[in-house]
């Protein structure tokens, strides 16, 4: 799966680094505490936060993430929006819950985990 | 919270609220050190050794008699989380002095925030206070006071929008010129 099928699939909005998005979704981390992505984050999965400053793409490029799902609607910040443009790291945004999110994205990836 | 500026905030009204006249935050990022230090010292009516030892207790922390929010629990846990910790020096009468610090390298160190607002808002709303914010950094340090802002007001008042908004660019301005928060 491409971060554009999960954009299709969840209905999120790409807010920034577009360019990234025909990256591959190996599997999924959910976490609020970077010390714990750059600790445990696998490369290729897209991350769940609400974390919305700039470490979060300093995170996502140093484990090479597919991509970062912001919940409740949040925003990135002006600087992490820049980074992600520039280092093609996908930033997309849902409406919905973590817990949700995180249900929906299981439901997608559990035949291949 | 997800910025520094915003605990800044809600503990610097701490100090208003214990009636201190003048307020002083240092913010000192170092490298070298690898630490980023957040200190407020205040003069207001300060805490008992005992109210001081339960402060970080969420427990046993009573509105009736607090002075100190239920924040502090939270930026103590922070800090800690992120290579730091967070004290506590008060004595009755005497004023209080918080500090509280994160590695500077720490991946969870949340992100400075916008201190020209949060310092531009503190100063139009309190205006009978002084208060002063000191930045350092390795490319220099930055000094702002609102008795100089009075004076050169020519003592009318912070508490106006344009005002505010110019001082919240003033600073911010300043602070990028020594990186801070970089």
């Amino acid at each position: 799966m491409t971060v554009q099928d999960l954009v299709d699939k969840l209905n999120l909005k790409v807010l920034s680094g577009a360019d990234g998005i025909g990256g591959k979704i190996a599997g999924c981390h959910v976490s609020d505490l970077i010390s714990d992505v750059v600790g445990n984050a696998k490369e290729g999965d897209a991350w769940i936060t609400l974390q919305s400053h700039r470490n979060i793409v300093a995170a996502a490029l140093l484990k090479k993430l597919s991509c970062i799902i912001l919940v409740n609607g949040i925003e990135p910040s002006a600087q992490a929006r820049s980074m992600s443009n520039n280092e093609n790291i996908p930033i997309l945004s849902t409406q919905s819950t973590t817990f949700e999110t995180t249900g929906l994205i299981y439901n997608l990836l559990s035949d291949k985990l | 919270m997800r910025e520094i500026s915003l605990h800044i905030m809600d503990l610097m009204e701490n100090s208003i609220r214990a009636k201190a006249r003048t307020i002083k935050l240092t913010i000192t990022e170092s490298l070298t050190e690898n630490i980023y230090k957040v200190s407020i010292e205040d003069d207001g009516v300060g805490m008992s050794a005992d109210y001081v030892a339960h402060l970080f207790d969420p427990y046993t922390t009573t509105r009736s008699t607090r002075k100190i929010g239920l924040g502090l629990p939270l930026i103590k846990m922070n800090t800690r989380q992120a290579g730091g910790d967070t004290t506590v020096e008060s004595q009755p009468g005497q004023g209080t002095t918080l500090s509280f610090w994160y590695a500077h390298n720490h991946w969870d160190r949340p992100p400075l925030g916008d201190m020209g607002g949060t310092m531009a808002m503190l100063a139009a709303t309190n205006e009978d206070k002084r208060i002063t914010y000191r930045h350092i950094t390795e490319k220099g340090e930055y000094t702002f006071d609102t008795a100089e802002i009075k004076k050169a007001l020519d003592n009318m008042s912070i508490n106006n929008y344009d005002i505010i908004k110019y001082l919240k660019e003033m600073i911010n301005e300043n602070l990028s010129e020594i990186e801070a928060g970089e």
